[in-house]
């Protein structure tokens, strides 16, 4: 009993600190790499390369003013920004950052939440996504807000639908949705060198699932919503100090946790990196480290990839964003579905 | 046991709160609060991919729906136009005794109300292949109700434009 | 037991995003400024109520998406028993019927425009 409620908190600090520890240096990654990219400087004062940047921020969200405009509807303009952060934290619950390991006698599963849905749960937290972006557009009682609250919703729901068509295609490949059966079909290599990931068996799927993650989190070249030259700032636009820093950190969270499922899903999850299985067999203790490093460092190069889009991509006009979805992915994903689905029919029968 | 004596009861105040509230806002996030403690029950109960799919639809789906007519109607209040009558207010009290006498008498006599599925292997895996072979048909049946709700959808969307650019 | 660590972890969620907004609220300076409560349009007076006419396209979005998530998620157990069935043909032609059916929908909305976005 006292081992279970350890365990429980044990995981839970850890699934916990490690994206929201990560969150100042993502923060920070995405201004220098901006700056790169732009031929800039970011900002190097505050620090040595400016890496003490991101807490200067927070000290600032912390003691900034806290504005109550009037026309706003008071409990849903509190509500919202803290709807956002749950929602966005709640995917990371089902991701596990090793295999399953024995310590003292108990095999321990080291994501926060296993049940048999295994994937489908962080699936079922997206969807509920476009709720703080709904609540805070609504409550803020403003033009602006509304359209960019509807529009930013019609546009995740809209890419939703790829995304989902992806899942089922990779779930049917796997054979499963339970997260540690996936990444186990990814490991090891074909022909000696390539890796088994997903990516190589199904490139459509991965990138309908890349470009869906993009339009799920509102990122460039989705982000018609939040565009600064478009509509002002979109859903919170009325929203300053705190509340707006909880919506940075629950679109960056939601990020994390995004990147996380398609590595999971085309890139092999937890599985070791090529050259990593030389250490692991030297020392047998160390798996769990490697493969928790592992998808660190996946994940770190994915988000690495969204701040490289970001700054490399101009926005999408609204109606071509919606066509791009209706029109144009989903069909692809439908086809691709039932392409590999008589492809695999065929090839047993 | 606690838990689920929890669940029941946050269940109950949510759907309480969506038929008695005023603001329509409000009853409709009630209502999605509502949808997901019962998704939450049906984990309890152990049927745990219809707690996903619970989660997914009904509350990433449905209750979106809902959401967006609020909020695009911009109705603020629900008109309070009752009358009150009491005829309507027997009759609706006879109505519900009568359905918690049936429900009490069920439950207590374990009367069987549906035809069970007999299964050898519980798991979710025989469930659904047993799905798509045996009742593949329900399956079938569903997939053309949903095809005749798209069509009445876009009809009735495009009913109302035609009828605009006749004007 | 799952439930709890699921429950554990909600609370805590929750409890991490009301701390942080009661930090910013007890340390943030407070100030009884006028022009700071206004709707914010780019710097001019509003003009008109935040009411307005949209477009019906979004709640066809909304409903559209509903239908064709209902369909996909009935895919996904489909996904799940394919590969230990026992029948792989009956369940391969189940599939492609039921394609069939969704492509006839999906086919239908296209050629109606009826969520083409015009620019």
């Amino acid at each position: 009993m006292l081992e279970a409620i350890i365990e429980i908190l044990l995981k839970t600090a850890v699934i916990l600190a490690l994206p929201l520890g990560a969150l100042p240096i993502i923060i920070h990654v995405e201004r220098r790499g901006a700056a790169f990219i732009q031929k800039r400087l970011g900002p190097n004062r505050v620090g040595p390369l400016g890496l003490l940047q991101p807490l200067a921020d927070v000290a600032k969200f912390m003691f900034k003013e806290e504005v109550h405009p009037s026309h706003v509807r008071p409990f849903f303009y509190t509500a919202a920004p803290v709807v956002a952060l749950v929602v966005a934290i709640l995917p990371l619950a089902c991701i596990p950052i090793f295999a399953p390991i024995e310590i003292f006698g108990r095999s321990v599963y080291p994501e926060v939440f296993k049940s048999d849905m295994g994937i489908f749960f962080a699936f079922a937290a997206s969807a509920l996504g476009s709720y703080g972006i709904l609540l805070a557009g609504w409550a803020s009682n403003n033009k602006y807000s509304m359209l960019g609250a509807i529009r930013a919703c019609a546009q995740m729901v809209s890419y939703e639908l790829s995304l989902s068509t992806s899942l089922v295609a990779m779930i049917f490949l796997y054979g499963s949705n339970d997260i540690h059966v996936m990444v186990a079909e990814q490991t090891g290599y074909w022909f000696g060198f390539l890796p088994k990931w997903g990516f190589f068996l199904q490139p459509v799927a991965a990138m309908l699932f890349l470009i869906g993650i993009f339009a799920e989190s509102n990122r460039l070249p989705f982000d018609l919503a939040e565009g600064e030259s478009e509509i002002v700032a979109g859903y919170h636009i009325e929203y300053s100090s705190m509340k707006f820093a909880l919506f940075f950190m629950a679109e960056y969270i939601h990020m994390i946790a995004l990147s996380a499922l398609f590595i999971i899903m085309f890139f092999g999850g937890y599985s070791l990196l090529p050259g990593m299985e030389l250490i692991a067999d030297r020392i047998p203790a160390s798996l769990a480290i490697l493969q928790a490093l592992s998808l660190i460092i996946k994940v770190a190069s994915m988000i690495w990839f969204f701040v490289w889009v970001r700054w490399s991509f101009p926005r999408f006009r609204y109606d071509q964003l919606m066509n791009l979805g209706w029109e144009r992915l989903l069909p692809i994903g439908i086809a691709n579905l039932i392409v590999t689905v008589l492809f695999v029919y065929f090839r047993n029968h | 046991m606690a838990a689920d004596i929890l669940l029941t009861f946050i269940t109950v105040v949510f759907a309480l709160m969506v038929v008695f509230s005023k603001r329509t806002v409000v009853a409709a996030f009630s209502l999605l609060m509502t949808l997901l403690s019962i998704a939450m029950i049906y984990f309890q109960l152990g049927t745990v991919f219809l707690s996903a799919v619970q989660v997914l639809i009904n509350a990433g789906a449905i209750a979106i729906l809902f959401v967006f007519v609020m909020m695009l109607i911009n109705l603020e209040n629900f008109t309070n136009n009752r009358e009150k009558n009491k005829t309507k207010l027997i009759i609706a009290t006879f109505t519900v005794l009568v359905i918690l006498g049936v429900l009490a008498l069920v439950i207590n006599n374990n009367i069987e109300t549906l035809s069970l599925v007999n299964l050898a292997d519980n798991s979710m895996k025989a469930l659904f292949e047993k799905l798509f072979t045996t009742y593949y048909l329900p399956f079938e049946m569903a997939t053309v109700l949903l095809l005749a709700a798209i069509v009445a959808c876009v009809v009735i969307a495009s009913h109302g434009k035609k009828a605009e650019e006749k004007q | 037991m799952e439930f709890a660590s699921f429950a554990v972890f909600f609370i805590i969620a929750c409890t991490l995003s009301a701390v942080l907004l009661g930090i910013s609220s007890l340390l943030g300076q407070k100030r009884k400024a006028i022009r700071e409560m206004d709707i914010y349009e780019s710097g001019v007076n509003p003009v008109g109520s935040a009411t307005r006419q949209y477009d019906i396209k979004f709640f066809l979005t909304a409903i559209l998406f509903l239908l064709f998530d209902v369909e996909i998620v009935f895919l996904l157990p489909w996904a799940m028993a394919y590969n230990g069935a026992p029948d792989q043909t009956f369940m391969m032609w189940g599939f492609v019927f039921f394609m069939a059916i969704l492509l006839v929908g999906y086919i239908f909305v296209i050629n109606s425009k009826a969520l083409k976005w015009e620019e």
